[in-house]
C-alpha cells in the first residue's frame, strides 16, 4: 500500500513505464461518474456541463484553459491586438482534425460565424455578441474584429473550434462530432455512457489514457456508492455533502477539494412592489443565516459569500461586504420602514396589508429545499408571514423566475470563469437575465467599463465598485461560493489535475497541457 | 376467443387517443417549455422567441395535438426534440432494458411472494407465519430508494460480491452464448440485474405473499380440500395440487396489475442503478420537457400495460376452465 501510495505521488514518468511494461495493463482506461448525460456533442451547441466536458475533449479551441483559467495556445500558437477592437490569432502549422482534414482558417471562420448567427440559438450566444465579424487573413491568421473593447472575450475562446466541410456536408456534429482535441468518439450510448478513444491527430501527442468512459449515474449518493465499489475510477461534484465526507476519509481515494466556478444567491425582484425598496430587501437579507445553510446544511463544502466577485477572482476584494445575520436587526428595520403587528395576529403589517412573501427554488437539490425553509423559519420568528414555492426545475426557472414573477427566488450560477459572467447581463438596466429588473447607473457604468476596460487594474476596479452598490442595494444576495469536489482512485496510472470547471484534461494523461 | 381478443385489441386506440389528450393537455399547464430549457439560463428573450417559432410551439394547441395524430397515424411518433433522432427509434432502443428488468422482477415476486404466501398459510398462526409476514410488512414498508441504496451498499461497496450500476448483455443472447459454450457473458448479466431486479421485486412480493396467504386460508378452508384429505391424498398434493391453483386466480389479476407497478417502479429503480432502459429516459424527457418524446414513452407504457392486462385475462381462462371469455 505505501509503496502504491508513493508510486503514485511519484514522477508521472516512471508511471508511464510502469504502464508500458504492462505491469498495471488495464489502466490504460478510465471510468467517470457523470450526473446527466450530454445533450449535445456540438461545442456550439452545449449546454450542460457533461457537453462541456466531453466536447473539451474531443475538440480543441483557439485557446486553452489552465485550471487557473488562464488562456493557453492550443489550436492558435500566439495571438495579438493590433487595437482594442482587433484580436488576430495565428494557428499552428499542420493542425488536422480527427478525420485527417486540415483545419484552417477557414474553420476557425465558420466556427464563429455559425455561433453568433442569432438563428442558430447557440445557447452562449450573448457571451460572443460583441464579435462584429471574424475573417481569415490568409490559411494560418484569422482576424477577430469587435464592436467594443471586450475584455473577457480571451476567457470563452475555448470554444471547440468545428470543421466546416464536415458540417456543410449535412453531417450531425452535435451526435457524430468530429474535432481537433485529444480524443474521439468512439460510442454514446444516450442516457447510458459515452466512450472517448485516444486521437493521434492531436497537436500535442496522443494521451496516455487510451479509452475514457463518461457513465451516467443520476443519483448522487448512487454515483459515490459505485465509486466505492470501484465500478468508476473518478468523481466530481455535485455530491452529497455526507459522501463527501465520508470519501475524503478513505485512503484509497486522491481527493481536490477547491472552490468552485459558482454561486447559491437570493434573487430579488426589484420590480415587485414589496421588494422595490433596497431597505426592505437588506431587512430580508438580515435573515438569511449563510453560516448555518454553509456549514450545518452544505456541511462545509461551500464558503459563506460576501459579494459577486469570486475569491479566486483577481478582482475580489475582501472589504466589500453584504448584511450578515441579524434578526434583531431585521426587525428593527422593518419597524423603520413602518411594518408592526397592529392587530395582534403575530404577523406584521403596514395600511392592512400582511407582510407576506414568497420565497421559491427548484425541487431537485434538497439542500437548496433546507435553505429556503430554514430562511422562511427565521422570517416567521420575527413576525414575516413567508410562504415556500417549490416546483421542478423548468417551472421554477424558465416558468417562473425568467418570468420576473418571483419575489425572493434562491437559486445559482456557475461557470463564472470571469466577473463579467456574474454582472453584465443579470445586473445592468435591461440585461438579458436581469429577471428582477435591477436599474442602477453607477453599476451599469462600472459593468459595462468593467467588459471594455483593457488593462486588468482597471477592470478590477470597475468590478469592485459595481459589487459594492450590489452589496448594498441587493437586487442580489449572494449566499454562498460554491465548493468543488473531485475523487480519483489512486491506482490510476497518470497524474490527476483537478480543474475547478470539472473539466477532464487534466486526468487523460497529456503533460504538454497539463500546465 | 380470436375475436375476443381482437375486440380488446381495438380498444386500445380510443384509450391510446385519450391517454394522449391527457398527456398533451398535462404538459399545457405546466410551465417551462422546451425551447427554453434547450437554450438555458444564459438566454435572451429574443433567443427563446426565435426557437419557440422555429419548433412550431407558438402554434395553436389543437393545430399541435392534430399535427401529432396526422404523424402517429402514419406509424411516425414525431423527433425527440432534444436527442435529434425519432422518438420510436429512441424508446425501441431502450425498451429491452426496461421489459427485461421489469419482467425478471416480476418472476421473483412471483416465485417468492408464492412461495412465503404458501408457507405463512399452511404454518397458520405458527412462528413461520409470523416471520414471513414480519418480512412482508418489512418489504411494503420501504421505499424503493432506499432499499436500493442500502442493497448496492451491501452487495457492491461493503462485499463487493456484485457490480453497483450498469447493464451487461442482454440476458437472452447472452444465454445463448452460454449455450454456446461461453457462459461469462450471461454471468456477467446476471450479476448486474441482480440488485436492480431485487430491490424493483421486494414490494411486490410482499404484496403477492399477504395475497396468497389469505387466499390459500380461504380455500383450504373449503369441503373439496377436506374431501381430498380424508381420502388420504398427501398433504403436499392437497396444498399444491388443489388448493393452490384455486387460490391463485384472484392472485393472477394482482399480478397482472403489479407488472404496471413494476414499469412505474423501473424510473426509480433505473436511475439509482444507471440502468439504461426507459425509466432514466422518462426522467430526462420530463425535466428537458421533451414533449414528443413524453408522448411516446407513455403511449409506450399503456400499450405494454394493455397488453399484460388482456394476456393476464387469458390466463384467467387457461386457469378455471369455468371462466369462458366472450
Amino acid at each position: 500500500m505505501t509503496i502504491r501510495k508513493s508510486a503514485t505521488r511519484g514522477v508521472a514518468a516512471s508511471l508511464v513505464a510502469l504502464a508500458a511494461a504492462g505491469a498495471v495493463q488495464a489502466q490504460d482506461s478510465l471510468v467517470i461518474g457523470a450526473d446527466v448525460d450530454a445533450g449535445t456533442l456540438d461545442p456550439r451547441l452545449s449546454r450542460d456541463t457533461t457537453a462541456y466536458r466531453v466536447t473539451d475533449l474531443i475538440y480543441a479551441g483557439l485557446v486553452h484553459l489552465s485550471p487557473t483559467l488562464e488562456p493557453q495556445p492550443d489550436m492558435a500558437e500566439s495571438w495579438e491586438s493590433p487595437d482594442p477592437q482587433t484580436v488576430i490569432f495565428h494557428l499552428r502549422e499542420g493542425l488536422t482534425f480527427s478525420d485527417g482534414s486540415p483545419l484552417t482558417a477557414e474553420d476557425v471562420v465558420y466556427t464563429f460565424e455559425t455561433l453568433t448567427d442569432p438563428d442558430f440559438n447557440a445557447p452562449q450566444l450573448t457571451l460572443f455578441a460583441p464579435i462584429e465579424s471574424v475573417e481569415a487573413v490568409d490559411e494560418l491568421t484569422v482576424q477577430f474584429n469587435l464592436s467594443a473593447p471586450y475584455a473577457p472575450l480571451m476567457s470563452y475562446l475555448s470554444m471547440g473550434i468545428v470543421p466546416s466541410d464536415y458540417a456543410e456536408s449535412g453531417a450531425d456534429l452535435s451526435s457524430e462530432p468530429i474535432g481537433s482535441g485529444p480524443m474521439v468518439l468512439s460510442e454514446w450510448n444516450r442516457g447510458s455512457d459515452i466512450v472517448l478513444e485516444a486521437s493521434d491527430s492531436y497537436w500535442a501527442g496522443t494521451p496516455e489514457i487510451e479509452t475514457v468512459t463518461v457513465r451516467i449515474v443520476g443519483d448522487n449518493s448512487a454515483r459515490a456508492q459505485a465509486f466505492e465499489a470501484g465500478d468508476l475510477d473518478v468523481i466530481q461534484s455535485p455530491l452529497s455533502p455526507q459522501d463527501i465526507q465520508r470519501l475524503e476519509e478513505d485512503d484509497r481515494f486522491g481527493s481536490e477539494i477547491m472552490a468552485g466556478l459558482g454561486v447559491t444567491y437570493l434573487n430579488f425582484n426589484t420590480a415587485d412592489p414589496l421588494l422595490a425598496d433596497p431597505e426592505m430587501r437588506q431587512a430580508f437579507a438580515m435573515l438569511v443565516d449563510q453560516e448555518t445553510i454553509v456549514n450545518d446544511i452544505y456541511q462545509g463544502v461551500d464558503e459563506v459569500a460576501t459579494s459577486i466577485i469570486l475569491p479566486s477572482s483577481w478582482a475580489y476584494d475582501e472589504s466589500i461586504t453584504q448584511p450578515t445575520f441579524d434578526p434583531a436587526g431585521a426587525a428593527e428595520k422593518f419597524a423603520e420602514l413602518g411594518w408592526s403587528d397592529s392587530d395582534g395576529d403575530g404577523i406584521l403589517d403596514k395600511d392592512g396589508e400582511p407582510l407576506t412573501v414568497i420565497l421559491s427554488t427548484h425541487s431537485e437539490d434538497p439542500n437548496r429545499i433546507q435553505a429556503v425553509e430554514y430562511t422562511q423559519a427565521m422570517m416567521q420568528s420575527v413576525g414575516v408571514d413567508a410562504q415556500i414555492q417549490i416546483t421542478d426545475w423548468p417551472s421554477f426557472s424558465s416558468g417562473y423566475v425568467q418570468q420576473g414573477q418571483h419575489q425572493i427566488a434562491l437559486l445559482g450560477w456557475l461557470n463564472l470563469t470571469d466577473p463579467d459572467r456574474l454582472g453584465y447581463a443579470q445586473l445592468t438596466t435591461g440585461g438579458s437575465q436581469n429577471w428582477g429588473g435591477y436599474s442602477n447607473e453607477t453599476v451599469d457604468t462600472a459593468l459595462e467599463e468593467g467588459r471594455t476596460a483593457l488593462d486588468q487594474e482597471t477592470r478590477a476596479e470597475a468590478y469592485q465598485t459595481a459589487a459594492e452598490v450590489i452589496a448594498e442595494e441587493l437586487p442580489y444576495y449572494i449566499i454562498s461560493y460554491q465548493g468543488y469536489q473531485l475523487f480519483w482512485d489512486k491506482d490510476l496510472p497518470v497524474e490527476v489535475t483537478a480543474d475547478p470547471r470539472g473539466n477532464f484534461r487534466g486526468m487523460i494523461g497529456m503533460p504538454e497541457t497539463a500546465e | 376467443m380470436t375475436a375476443y381478443v381482437i375486440r380488446r385489441l381495438l380498444l386500445f386506440v380510443p384509450m391510446a387517443v385519450g391517454i394522449i389528450c391527457v398527456t398533451f393537455a398535462l404538459l399545457l399547464l405546466i410551465p417551462g417549455d422546451p425551447a427554453s430549457v434547450l437554450l438555458g439560463q444564459e438566454a435572451t428573450a429574443e433567443g427563446i422567441a426565435s426557437l419557440r417559432a422555429a419548433m412550431g410551439l407558438d402554434d395553436p394547441w389543437y393545430i399541435r395535438l392534430g399535427r401529432y395524430f396526422a404523424d402517429l397515424a402514419q406509424g411516425d411518433m414525431g423527433r425527440s426534440i432534444f436527442q435529434n433522432a425519432p422518438v420510436s427509434e429512441i424508446i425501441l432502443g431502450r425498451m429491452g432494458a426496461t421489459i427485461e428488468l421489469a419482467a425478471v422482477a416480476l418472476f421473483l415476486s412471483v416465485v417468492v411472494g408464492i412461495g412465503l404466501g404458501v408457507l405463512a398459510a399452511i404454518r397458520q398462526g405458527g412462528i413461520v407465519d409470523a416471520a414471513t409476514m414480519l418480512l412482508a410488512q418489512l418489504g411494503i414498508s420501504m421505499p424503493v430508494y432506499w432499499l436500493s441504496l442500502l442493497l448496492m451498499l451491501w452487495f457492491a461497496v461493503n462485499l463487493g460480491w456484485l457490480p453497483a450500476i450498469g447493464r451487461g448483455e442482454p440476458l437472452i443472447p447472452a444465454f445463448g452464448m452460454m449455450l454456446a459454450g461461453n457462459p461469462a457473458p450471461f454471468l456477467d448479466s446476471l450479476a448486474h440485474i441482480t440488485l436492480p431486479a431485487l430491490s424493483l421485486a421486494g414490494n411486490s412480493a410482499a404484496i403477492i405473499s399477504r395475497l396468497v396467504r389469505t387466499s390459500m386460508l380461504e380455500v383450504l378452508r373449503e369441503d373439496f380440500v377436506r374431501t381430498a384429505k380424508a381420502k388420504g391424498m398427501r398433504r403436499p398434493q392437497v396444498v399444491l395440487g388443489h388448493a393452490l391453483r384455486n387460490a391463485l386466480l384472484p392472485v393472477l389479476s394482482v399480478i397482472g396489475l403489479r407488472f404496471g407497478a413494476l414499469l412505474g417502479g423501473a424510473i426509480l429503480t433505473e436511475t439509482i442503478f444507471a440502468w439504461p432502459g426507459l425509466g432514466q429516459l422518462t426522467i430526462a424527457a420530463i425535466s428537458q420537457r421533451d414533449v414528443p418524446l413524453i408522448q411516446g414513452i407513455v403511449l409506450i407504457f399503456a400499450l405494454i400495460y394493455a397488453t399484460v392486462t388482456l394476456a393476464v385475462d387469458l390466463a384467467y381462462a387457461a386457469v378455471d376452465p369455468r371462466i369462458r371469455l366472450r
